[in-house]
């Protein structure tokens, strides 16, 4: 690909056509990675004895997981059809059967073919109580995109957000599509900012109940306590992905600045020396750096600065206020949220501040953006449909779709790969 | 208990005073705060003409109630005064305007007199912008308006800063109207 580009710019300069028109050209394809989905085939899985599903059958499950993915497009068909599947240029296709057993449980056998050939590429089985059909289905896809890709996916992954519920907010947890939707905080006073902590043991998010934000951790075994009380206020917590300790803003006096905790020990200490507010911190992918918000040029601005806190350097520079930013898993690119005019957008740029790429626009508030643990998706959350709700977009801002009804849902944080979901 | 001992001593003054001239004027309301445990010598300070040397049991509870209530009718009237005074700012800014210092004068003259308020600031800000930022944004404007007060001559034990950020908007909408009541510092008061 690259040598292509060479080639194309050594004969652009061949014709004499101006250099530097050609190259800036070539700079915006680099740049902006546009998706091109795979087509794939999904039939109705064969039911052996009337199966009444409880939610949605498997092969509407995993539609909705490769139209979601941003790495599918899906095909669906009532049977095989090869000709609708070479004119969609559907490689493969995905199909099963589905069996009720004598003990109330579905065993669902779930295939990969090769479309053209029906060569089996994939076969999976499972033998599941009717509630975890969604979880099965969503094991088998990430299945498949590891043998098609040989990358892992995120159908098994969920989002932690705040929902509004009974006028309160409260931090919940769902699936990455939004469904098996669980209410984590039950109290009267505001939860919200929930992270995961390492290997998705549970949440750290931010309550009020002290009429002040203070961090809380609580696992999902249901035991909660309160993280690093010797401060008055902390919130904006950041959890490391190799050693789950945690960054977070302490505010005191009238300043912010950015900590370095163990959550375990709960002994902290300063992270920056710095004469401005810091807020927002964000750690690159291996923990080697971490981005975080300063007002120290008068407004907020994205910096980025090395674990041990030294060698700061300004990012964001395009615009007046540019905030939460949120390092690529794959670690080439920031995505972050920039307000023009009163109204919050959501832009992605490199890792030096340049090639920045608008990724919402015209579409009321978008902001809160998480990247999905595969980097190829970004959830966040939108009031474009009047109220704030939680959406999914591709990481080139295609793909829009929304995965969140009801009163009020914001501030979605993906979790990290899960490292062993079991379905038996 | 130097204090309890001064105003022990005031009261005893007060009464005398107010013995020799029960019938000419009405005795004033005690600029300074009464507790609880301080009782005979005000039963003398009441309107009503003494008949006998000695008021029945019963009329005396009446009247302490009675004090009672009168002090904390005051004191909460100043309480909602000072939780009515909210503290207006302009957009991403923390710093007082005139209008503002107006009524932060008036709420740290309050303060200064009553030394049992405990009040706590909160910092707000309107529903634009992040979260996080927002709390910063709260956090700076409570201070200022902590350091204000201090500056004034209330005592800074007394005052707490606290930011709500976003979190707790005054009024609900997405216009400049309900924006620049949103952007406020407000204060909640207790009694020590």
């Amino acid at each position: 690909m690259k040598k292509m580009k060479l080639l194309f710019v050594l004969f652009a300069l061949m014709l004499a056509v101006p250099a530097t028109a050609a190259i800036d050209t070539i700079a915006v394809d680099v740049g902006i990675s546009v998706f091109k989905t795979m087509p794939i085939g999904v039939l109705p899985f064969e039911e052996q004895g009337k199966i009444k599903w409880g939610g949605e059958a498997p092969h509407l499950i995993l539609t909705r997981d490769a139209n979601l993915s941003g790495r599918f497009e899906a095909v669906p068909s009532d049977k095989f059809d090869l000709v609708l599947f070479s004119k969609k240029r559907a490689r493969q296709y995905v199909t099963g059967n589905a069996t009720k057993l004598s003990n109330g449980k579905i065993k669902l056998d779930c295939y990969l073919y090769a479309a053209e050939t029906k060569d089996l590429l994939l076969g999976e089985s499972y033998t599941v109580k009717p509630q975890d059909v969604r979880l099965a289905v969503h094991s088998f896809f990430d299945k498949v995109v590891y043998r098609l890709f040989g990358e892992r996916g995120v159908a098994t992954t969920k989002l932690a957000y705040v929902s509004k519920i009974d006028g309160v907010k409260q931090v919940v947890i769902s699936d990455y599509d939004g469904f098996e939707r669980r209410q984590i905080t039950h109290g009267e006073s505001i939860s919200m900012m929930p992270v995961w902590q390492k290997d998705n043991k549970g949440l750290v998010y931010v309550n009020f109940r002290h009429q002040r934000p203070n961090l809380y951790a609580i696992s999902f075994g249901g035991t909660e306590r309160a993280l690093f009380p010797q401060f008055p206020q902390t919130f904006s917590p950041a959890v490391n992905p190799k050693t789950g300790e945690l960054l977070f803003a302490v505010t005191d006096n009238g300043k912010t600045e950015l900590y370095r905790g163990d959550m375990k020990s709960g002994s902290a200490k300063k992270f920056l020396h710095l004469q401005s507010n810091q807020v927002s911190p964000a750690w690159s992918p291996f923990a080697s750096e971490v981005l975080f918000t300063s007002d120290r040029g008068g407004s907020p601005q994205v910096y980025a600065v090395g674990r041990d806190g030294t060698d700061v350097r300004r990012i964001t520079y395009m615009g007046r206020y540019n905030e939460r930013a949120s390092w690529s898993p794959e670690g080439d690119r920031i995505v972050y949220t920039s307000m023009d005019e009163g109204k919050m957008n959501i832009y992605t740029c490199a890792l030096d501040g340049t090639d920045i790429v608008q990724l919402t626009s015209n579409a009321g508030n978008n902001e809160h953006p998480t990247w999905s643990p595969d980097g190829k998706l970004i959830a966040f959350a939108s009031d474009r449909g009047g109220n704030y709700q939680i959406y999914i977009m591709r990481k080139d801002g295609s793909g829009v779709t929304r995965i969140t009804n009801g009163v009020e849902n914001t501030s979605p944080t993906w979790s990290w790969f899960f490292e062993d979901i079991k379905v038996k | 208990m130097k204090k309890l001992l001064k105003l022990a001593l005031m009261g005893a003054v007060a009464s005398f005073f107010a013995w020799g001239c029960a019938n000419k004027e009405q005795p004033e309301t005690d600029p300074y705060p009464k507790t609880a445990e301080q009782p005979a010598p005000d039963s003398t300070l009441n309107y009503e003409p003494i008949v006998t040397d000695s008021l029945s049991a019963d009329s005396l509870a009446r009247l302490e109630a009675e004090r009672l209530e009168a002090e904390r009718a005051r004191l909460e009237e100043m309480i909602n005064r000072i939780m009515l005074e909210d503290v207006y700012f302009d957009y991403d800014r923390a710093e007082l305007t005139e209008a503002a210092k107006v009524i932060l004068a008036q709420v740290a003259e309050i303060l200064s007199n009553e030394d049992r308020f405990l009040v706590t600031i909160e910092g707000h800000t309107d529903a634009r912008g992040t979260e996080d930022y927002n709390i910063t944004l709260g956090a700076r404007r409570s201070t200022i308006v902590r350091d204000f007060l201090i500056a004034y001559g209330v005592d800074g034990k007394k005052l707490v800063s606290v930011s709500y950020g976003k979190e707790r908007p005054k009024v609900q909408g997405t216009d400049e109207e309900a924006y620049s009541k949103n952007r406020r510092a407000h204060f909640r008061v207790s009694i020590q």
